[in-house]
């Protein structure tokens, strides 16, 4: 028995080092001077708190300011917009008894079972010829439709596990379909549109090869990008690491909360999506 | 009642039409694409099979397939490995809660800034990893640069990562077994291993099948981490298929190749699902 417990805390203390040790180094450095990290060691700490001064730099000179301000409102116009757009879908499929209900869903679901790749070269080329290219509402647009098939995939899942006793009802009291979904249906699914939120707004956030592909100009690029361009260490191009990283902690800074803050739904979503309950 | 029966046909259609824009009909034209020779510009010239062909021909392509399976498996036996071992052990443990979050805070960043953590840590001079080599008295290494070594090192970057996720879904597995069975091993004095192999384990088999699948067709599509890693240098050694299929589409404008590509990964990962869906849906039927 003792011998169990002692291997059991050998095997965790020892992974749970291993995954520390990237955490603490990395926080760490954010808070040093460019100078200080070429001649300190990894564990040691600064002499002063340098944070302030590397997340302006980033911030400013390399344009994480407005990267990030852009990728906010795309994480949140992207979620609301797929979740408006797919509760409303899922409502009418699992409710109200339209024909070839399943086939509309396969429709819509289909859209999550392709590799991202297979994407991207037409839709390129059909941004470049329609002048969504490089801006605002392309790459919003593109975000609502990518969210659309995994939150049609759960709210119609969770309308059909609601009472549909409810729709008769309310509709027996003369109300409108819209008004049924709007009063009744999405309020009951507040769970449902929490865990999408959370899943939605962080895949946008974190989102790399759309934005890449789709933007060019700083106005419009996405913070994944302007982070991933800032990276200089392959290229020996004394890229400022302080400040970078200084900008990389800022930018997990939203997803890092809402990870904290919605984390029962979290663990509900994952419930969901792998246990099919 | 005409009204009420248009708007419920009229609910699907915003959702239907922006997925079939934005993606279905993409899609389709991918498959297209992957017949022609396409520089992105000129006027397509159709070749039939000739990307695919190309496939047998180009080191490139063959050198991305092979990174692309080490990495399918060694993500399934490291991440998926570790994320069991650990969901299995950190309740039995004191401060559990320390340690879940802990394996938590990973998946809580995006792949690029694990990225640009993980380059840090691999960096030869000043990185952590060749610091603490040192310090034992080893040698350093170019972590990123040697062949195949950087595609081991990315996968342990990658494993960093997702863990938690796996250990997440593991914990959801082992709650909804019953307790029972466990007791009664116990009492009749099985050991740590023949409970979990003959008892535990079994009973989790549907979420492991959900885990190895999410696992596979992530490792499957893995594009960001490489990117901001190695950019699938040096060299283009350390490419997997969805670099490839960025690279030549977008880097070198070998747009009917790259679409050829994704068209392979595709039909890859679309096989891999079917056979998963497949394996999760038999097993429903006999409970």
């Amino acid at each position: 028995m003792k011998v169990r417990s002692l291997i059991i805390y050998t095997i965790m203390i020892v992974l749970g080092f291993l995954w520390i040790l990237p955490i603490w180094p990395t926080v760490l450095l954010a808070f040093k001077s460019n100078q200080e990290f070429g001649i300190q060691r990894f564990w040691q700490l600064p002499s002063q708190n340098f944070f302030g001064p590397n997340l302006i730099k980033a911030w400013n000179q390399a344009k994480l300011g407005r990267y990030f301000i852009n990728s906010l409102i795309y994480g949140l116009l992207g979620a609301w917009g797929a979740i408006f757009l797919s509760s409303l879908a899922s409502f009418s499929i699992a409710r109200l008894k339209v024909k070839g209900a399943f086939g509309w869903f396969f429709v819509i679901w289909s859209g999550t079972i392709f590799p991202f790749q297979i994407y991207l070269i037409p839709l390129f080329k059909m941004y470049i010829s329609t002048g969504f290219y490089d801006t605002f509402l392309g790459m919003s647009l593109f975000y609502i439709a990518i969210c659309i098939p995994f939150c049609t995939f759960i709210f119609r899942n969770y309308f059909l596990t609601l009472p549909g006793e409810v729709l008769e009802a309310a509709k027996l009291d003369g109300c409108s379909n819209f008004k049924v979904y709007w009063k009744i249906y999405l309020p009951l699914s507040r769970s449902a549109v929490a865990v999408l939120f959370l899943f939605q707004f962080t895949w946008i956030w974190n989102d790399l090869m759309f934005g890449m592909v789709l933007t060019r100009s700083a106005s419009v690029r996405p913070i994944m990008v302007g982070l991933a361009q800032l990276q200089g260490f392959r290229a020996g191009s004394g890229t400022d690491i302080p400040s970078l990283m200084a900008g990389a902690l800022m930018a997990s800074v939203p997803t890092i909360l809402l990870f904290a803050l919605l984390q029962r739904y979290f663990i509900e979503g994952m419930r969901l999506t792998t246990a099919g309950e | 009642m005409v009204g009420e029966k248009l708007s419920s046909y009229l609910f699907i259609l915003p959702a239907l039409a922006m997925v079939v824009i934005f993606l279905l009909i993409p899609a389709g034209y991918t498959v297209v694409v992957s017949f022609t020779k396409w520089d992105g510009l000129g006027i397509p010239k159709f070749i039939g099979f000739g990307n695919y062909f190309q496939f047998v021909r180009d080191h490139v392509f063959l050198t991305s397939l092979r990174n692309t399976v080490i990495w399918v498996i060694f993500t399934l036996a490291f991440s998926v490995f570790l994320g069991l071992l650990v969901a299995y052990f950190v309740n039995r443990i004191r401060l559990a809660n320390l340690f879940k979050s802990l394996f938590y805070i990973p998946l809580t960043i995006s792949a690029v800034t694990t990225g640009l953590i993980w380059l840090w840590m691999y960096s030869p001079d000043l990185g952590v990893v060749n610091t603490l080599l040192r310090l034992l008295g080893f040698p350093g290494r170019s972590w990123l640069s040697e062949v195949p070594l950087n595609t081991y090192a990315m996968i342990w970057a990658w494993t960093w990562k997702t863990v938690g996720m796996n250990m997440v879904i593991f914990l959801i597995g082992l709650q909804t077994i019953p307790t029972e069975p466990v007791e009664a091993c116990k009492i009749d004095g099985a050991t740590e291993w023949q409970t979990f192999r003959y008892v535990v384990f079994p009973m989790l088999r549907t979420i492991t099948t959900v885990v190895v699948a999410m696992s596979l067709i992530n490792s499957f599509n893995i594009f960001d981490i490489i990117y901001v890693m190695t950019d699938g240098g040096p060299y283009r050694s350390s490419e997997t298929l969805a670099v490839s299929m960025f690279r030549e589409s977008f880097v070198l404008f070998h747009m009917g190749y790259g679409a050829a590509i994704a068209i392979f990964l595709s039909v890859v990962v679309l096989f891999v699902s079917w056979i998963y869906v497949r394996e999760v849906t038999k097993r429903e039927v006999h409970y």
